[in-house]
């Protein structure tokens, strides 16, 4: 090897290592990057997911579960957001519940990262941020970007094809990561499985009667603005559909899970436990292919000029302007869906009743903005904080 | 500054630094990197190691696939075992010229299938193909066009075919359902290639044909070529049939384990780590390409070029795209190599799919016309690659024109795939 060589083998070494050092950095900080949640008025336990399901004691997916109880007794309603966690208003929604809600009657159960795993990794090749922050008046609240699938260095290698449990369904490999393709999950499966074994038997355990799971869509994708339902809950999800349609400003509308396609907590959850499950999805332009310049601001704004020419186009599935789908909108339809879920439930069950006040409502998020319900965790009460 | 102006922009100064990179002598590999970074730097982002860490492990999976896939084949060839199946074929089939040529089409196939690339066809099996047709009396210039457009073929075959599994990817959608679609029109591209371009010759001579090959070791045997081959498949049955009693290995392990039985029952003493270093030293470009384009990708996808890329393929008029496919993909692939799927294929794929049209079969399609630039400039490693086995020492330009006739039809067949890709969508079994 010449003296040139090995000097140039040396210079691109060294360079490599500054990248590989200053990336790493940023990995490592994006993966313990700790997100505040300052414990509502309503908050009436915290505990673990481990509680349903052992074999997650100590995993990245051991998360909190946030229990608001009411005084009277009534039903038991679980929502979930951060199954994908690259869709960020379903975490903020629920983050709306456990800072804000308050119960009278019967209990809710939440869930902020029913996939915590895949909140600490970004996609390769899709160039997300690692981190975006919600501006407040105290400052600004820092949460992870995460990815639709449990993070690699938690769960790893995929296998050639991913084959469901139980109903034998072959799926894409790497929905084998996929937490919403993994329900109802075994106890002694993959971390994703083990996860979603915990929250079924969470729900088969606490008697949940409603399970909410809050997504977001691209616009270039058929299922989006609606309530995906389990046919147990069709009645159900058409009365809120209607009700937010014609009383909160948005449309919203329903779809029925299909009975042969599996994984999904729409399916899996109706199937095997008691509870009526049903999945919320928002718009999200910034998951579409098309989308153009990938940073936080596209994120939270949800304006995109790329995403808007393709709606001309007639290829999406949602309307899109030059406004776009700020993050205030979405995550406003999903604190407004699972509110009159809660309402719907209880005309229908009056012996289940589950009753909420103090829920941001989707002209509440549109008026102020998220960050105006995000609580300063410097100014909690002693013992209130918790992080995710 | 709109969204099209800034991403038009950080285009121009993407290709402009990719064009002085390649004029500088730089490989293409770091002219894609300088390009990523010189967009980057356009962009606002000027150097986001992040990025860069982030977009080089886009592909990490498939490069693994691709080292043990190769270290396998190259310790089945190591063993004599190439040698044996390939003299063992000829020995069969010497005197049914129709016979010899399709079992050899088949054995070009196979290493590129399992590996995803063709140059590992070329290296394993390509001297020794070339060689028995050769002894055919067919023209060196048509032997090296037999063995680059099969080669080619097998890349693009199932299980592993890198383009279809890097689009795919871009799209969220699956590697699922490739099997038939890619399957069926390799094999046949590669029978009529073979056919058309080897038909005409001389009886085989097989005797100086076995003198030249190389001799395969005493106590070599079929079950010893076989075993690995068993114990890879064998894998895939068990994960298949019992897929929540055993644990998730992954294809990069099977590979491995395939190499550790290749090596078991090798007759011949092999030098394993030896073998393992040239392995990487072979695959190096290779690896090397998948990376970069990793880092390419993920800078377009930040600055916004990959969005203007796809918005403007799924505005075009479909028959322009249709038209143009034959054109556009063996150039992006002549200039970004595997690049090229995700850079180009991903809107493709996204336009086909809001048009109605099968993607599997649509990509199945894309995937054929893909490798057909791997014997273009800039790049044209395979092409090289492959004239330098087989030992053609004419002009280039022959090489490509007797290329020719096949290629027209394979881009014939894959536009036809995409075209009529709903009506096909049975192949894909979903």
């Amino acid at each position: 090897m010449t003296t040139t060589v090995r000097l140039r083998k040396i210079g691109f070494g060294a360079l490599a290592l500054a990248f590989l050092a200053v990336a790493g950095s940023s990995f490592y900080h994006q993966r313990y990057l700790p997100e505040a949640v300052v414990l509502g008025e309503g908050v009436t336990a915290v505990t673990r997911l481990s509680e349903y399901g052992e074999s997650l004691r100590g995993t990245a997916n051991d998360i909190h579960l946030y229990v608001l109880e009411g005084k009277a007794p009534g039903g038991t309603i679980l929502v979930f957001g951060g199954t994908h966690a690259e869709e960020p208003a379903g975490r903020l929604a629920a983050w709306m519940l456990v800072e804000h809600a308050t119960i009278e009657r019967g209990r809710l159960i939440v869930a902020l990262s029913a996939n915590r795993s895949a909140s600490t990794v970004t996609r390769p090749g899709a160039a997300y941020p690692p981190e975006f922050t919600i501006p407040t008046a105290w400052g600004g609240q820092r949460f992870r970007m995460g990815d639709r699938w449990t993070n690699p260095l938690d769960q790893w290698p995929d296998p050639e094809v991913y084959i469901h449990y139980p109903s034998g369904q072959y799926l894409a490999y790497v929905d084998i990561r996929n937490l919403n393709r993994a329900f109802p999950g075994r106890p002694d499966g993959t971390l994703t499985e083990r996860t979603t074994y915990a929250f079924m038997e969470l729900i088969r355990r606490e008697h949940v009667d409603v399970a909410i799971d809050l997504h977001e869509a691209e616009l270039q994708y058929p299922v989006i603005s609606t309530i995906v339902t389990h046919q147990r809950g069709q009645d159900m999800a058409t009365m809120v559909s209607m009700t937010l349609t014609d009383l909160e400003g948005f449309k919203i509308g329903t779809e029925f899970s299909p009975r042969n396609l599996h994984g999904l907590s729409h399916r899996e959850i109706g199937d095997h436990s008691q509870a009526v499950s049903l999945l919320f999805e928002a718009p999200e332009p910034f998951l579409d292919a098309t989308r153009g310049r990938t940073n936080a601001d596209v994120l939270l704004t949800g304006k995109d000029e790329f995403v808007v020419q393709a709606g001309k186009r007639g290829l999406l599935f949602e309307t899109i302007d030059e406004h776009g789908w700020p993050i205030a909108k979405r995550v406003g339809r999903h604190t407004s869906s699972v509110a009159q879920t809660m309402e719907t439930w209880t005309e229908d069950h009056p012996d289940r009743g589950i009753v909420a006040r103090g829920i941001p409502r989707y002209k509440d998020l549109v008026r102020n903005g998220v960050g105006f319900y995000l609580r300063d965790p410097a100014v909690a009460p002693a013992g209130r904080v918790v992080y995710e | 500054m709109s969204m099209t102006s800034e991403a038009v922009i950080v285009l121009g100064v993407m290709v402009a630094v990719y064009a002085a990179a390649r004029a500088g002598r730089l490989s293409t590999e770091l002219a894609m990197v300088a390009a990523a970074l010189g967009g980057a730097i356009a962009g606002g982002y000027w150097f986001p190691a992040r990025h860069v860490a982030e977009g080089a492990a886009t592909y990490l999976d498939i490069n693994l696939i691709f080292i043990t896939a190769t270290l396998f084949m190259n310790l089945l060839k190591a063993s004599g075992g190439v040698a044996f199946v390939v003299r063992g074929l000829l020995r069969r089939f010497h005197r049914q010229r129709a016979l010899l040529l399709a079992v050899l089409s088949l054995v070009l196939l196979v290493p590129g299938a399992l590996t995803g690339a063709g140059s590992v066809t070329v290296l394993i099996v390509g001297g020794m193909v070339a060689t028995v047709l050769g002894y055919m009396g067919i023209p060196k210039v048509r032997v090296a066009a037999i063995v680059f457009i099969i080669a080619g073929l097998s890349a693009a075959a199932p299980p592993v075919s890198l383009w279809a599994m890097m689009t795919a990817a871009g799209v969220n959608m699956p590697y699922v359902g490739f099997f038939w679609p890619l399957l069926i029109p390799c094999v046949a591209a590669a029978l009529f290639t073979s056919f058309v371009l080897g038909w005409t010759g001389t009886a085989t001579d097989i005797e100086r044909a076995l003198q030249e090959l190389p001799e395969a070791p005493a106590g070599m045997s079929w079950w010893k070529v076989l075993a690995p081959f068993a114990v890879f498949l064998g894998l895939i049955v068990i994960g298949r049939q019992w897929p929540h009693a055993t644990p998730v290995i992954g294809l990069p392990l099977m590979f491995a384990a395939a190499a550790l039985v290749a090596w078991l029952v090798s007759p011949v003493p092999l030098r394993v780590g030896r073998l393992s270093l040239d392995t990487i030293e072979q695959l190096l470009p290779l690896l090397a390409t998948l990376t970069c384009a990793g880092i390419l990708v993920q800078i377009m996808t930040l600055t916004g070029v990959r969005g203007l890329m796809a918005v403007t393929a799924v505005t075009l008029p479909t028959a322009v795209v249709y038209g143009t496919l034959f054109l556009v993909l063996p150039v992006s692939e002549a200039v970004l190599m595997w690049g090229s799927a995700p850079v180009i294929g991903v809107p493709l794929v996204l336009l086909f799919n809001a048009i109605g049209l099968n993607p599997i079969v649509a990509l199945a399609g894309m995937s054929l016309i893909w490798p057909l630039g791997d014997a273009l400039p800039p790049t044209a490693i395979i092409g090289r690659l492959t004239v330098n086995i087989v030992g053609y020492e004419g002009p280039y330009g022959a090489f490509l024109r007797a290329c020719a006739v096949p290629a027209i039809v394979i881009a014939v067949v894959g536009t036809l795939m995409v075209i009529y890709s709903t009506r096909l969508a049975q192949l894909a079994g979903l």
